[in-house]
């Protein structure tokens, strides 16, 4: 087995077999299910754009819980540092953990299309919009996740690390608000860091390149600048 | 085995180690003494590969520190001060773990771990979690993972730290042990613990490496090591 394999299967073990893991999934699930009960009930359309939205919300608020502990927990127990004087690169350490985190994340997704399950079988959805609204989640999720890794490998605090994503997620959901009081041509760069400006098209039905280029260039920069944070020492 | 030439590293504005030049020949144990704050530990991370020098060369086995890192970190078994383990696992778990990391095949993972159990006197403890180990089983398990590839050389640092007068007889008899075999570089403030259990002496102060002697021929370690700090 490689060292990416290796690393890969302890971190897998060590996300699903956390208490972290049940409490978020408990939760994800839980408000997921309510959310889809009551826009089912109230609305009786067969859409799940409504949920889409509130998922959007509850990986921006619960991503940070699943990553924060990647590096930080290896950090204080001292352990990160019998990785990094194996024979193995940072960035497959990165990616292990980066990987874990997001399999968490895709468990609880796919566990979430039970509700497109169920449009399906009550009702005719237009599939296009919730097949979009999927796509924008995974990637979504895999910027999330990108940036809460990179965060954890810098603080060997887990709160400290929860705090700063969440921080990061939340400037860049509003980033296209700032657009209103800066100049041109800065405001169209603060317009598309916009988190939910790249989402809402998917939900909708609508697939751009731009938009999913944005969330895989934000990951492959967390991922990026992750490795170069474990390397520089 | 390992060679240091001019090797220096700033932190920042902070020198913490200051052009130290040392030659450690295969089966040696070398001991680095020196007060807190002399660069034991950050030439001793060095060594592991978990820091690179801001200058000059470190070779383990012949391959550089900086452009073969990969080589020379599987050729160093490292035992952190502070026994890091993974609590969550078994101690078999551990080891095979760290084996696999460290490049063991997977088919020579279990033979690999069986050894070294035995030799550090942990067989018995293999399907323990390691949270509920003892000190003294702890310190043991930490230098099996050290040890689980047959590294060309292990290095410990402060390997007697907190332990008690028993089993810091049981860690010098096997360093002392591990002496022919295995190249051992261990860091130390404790004189006594130097003096019994090392071939050469390496005292550090301030970063920079002040003197290295051979045991045998330092009837007195207190004296000269007053004498120079």
């Amino acid at each position: 087995m490689s060292a990416l394999g290796v690393l890969l299967k302890k971190e897998l073990h060590a996300t699903f077999t956390s208490p972290v893991a049940w409490a978020v999934g408990g939760v994800f699930l839980l408000v997921a299910g309510y959310t889809f009960s009551l826009s089912l009930f109230m609305t009786k359309v067969a859409n799940l754009t409504y949920v889409f939205h509130q998922l959007y919300i509850l990986l921006v608020l619960l991503v940070p819980v699943i990553t924060m502990r990647s590096f930080a927990e290896e950090r204080k127990a001292g352990t990160l540092e019998l990785l990094l004087t194996a024979p193995v690169r940072e960035i497959s350490v990165v990616l292990a953990k980066y990987l874990s985190s997001l399999a968490l994340v895709l468990v609880l997704l796919v566990a979430s299309t039970s509700y497109a399950a169920v449009l399906a079988l009550h009702g005719d959805p237009d599939l296009g919009p919730i097949a979009g609204g999927y796509l924008a989640l995974l990637l979504l999720a895999s910027l999330l996740v990108g940036v809460g890794t990179l965060w954890s490998s810098i603080t060997e605090n887990q709160v400290v690390a929860a705090s700063a994503s969440l921080g990061t997620f939340l400037m860049l959901w509003f980033a296209d608000s700032v657009a209103y009081i800066l100049p041109e041509p800065i405001d169209l760069f603060f317009v598309n860091l916009s988190l939910l400006g790249h989402f809402a098209p998917f939900v909708s039905g609508s697939v751009f390149l731009s938009d999913a280029g944005y969330y895989l260039t934000g990951t492959l920069l967390a991922l990026f600048l992750t490795t170069r944070a474990l390397a520089d020492r | 085995m390992v060679e240091l030439r001019n090797v220096t590293k700033r932190y920042g504005a902070h020198l913490a180690v200051r052009d130290v030049t040392l030659s450690v020949a295969e089966g040696e144990v070398l001991g680095l003494l020196g007060p807190n704050g002399s660069g034991k530990t950050t030439l001793l991370r060095m060594l592991t590969g978990a820091h690179t020098p801001t200058s000059g060369q470190l070779t383990v086995a012949g391959f550089d520190s900086v452009r073969q890192p990969l080589e020379a970190r599987r050729r160093v078994g490292y035992v952190p001060e502070s026994h890091p383990l993974y609590d969550h696992m078994r101690v078999r778990e551990m080891l095979s773990f760290m084996a696999a990391l460290r490049g063991v095949e997977r088919g020579a993972i279990r033979g690999a771990v069986g050894e070294v159990a035995e030799s550090l006197s942990v067989d018995d403890v293999l399907e323990t979690p390691v949270r509920h180990l003892s000190r003294g089983y702890r310190q043991r398990v930490a230098i099996a993972q050290a040890l689980v590839h047959r590294p060309s050389v292990l290095v410990l640092d402060e390997p007697t730290n907190g332990l008690d007068p028993r089993q810091i007889i049981e860690t010098r008899n096997l360093i002392r042990g591990l002496a022919g075999r295995c190249t051992v570089i261990m860091s130390s403030h404790i004189l006594s613990e130097i003096a019994r259990t090392v071939d050469r002496v390496a005292i550090l102060l301030r970063g920079g490496l002040l003197t290295v002697r051979s045991m045998a021929e330092t009837p007195d370690l207190e004296a000269l090591f007053l004498s120079l700090a």
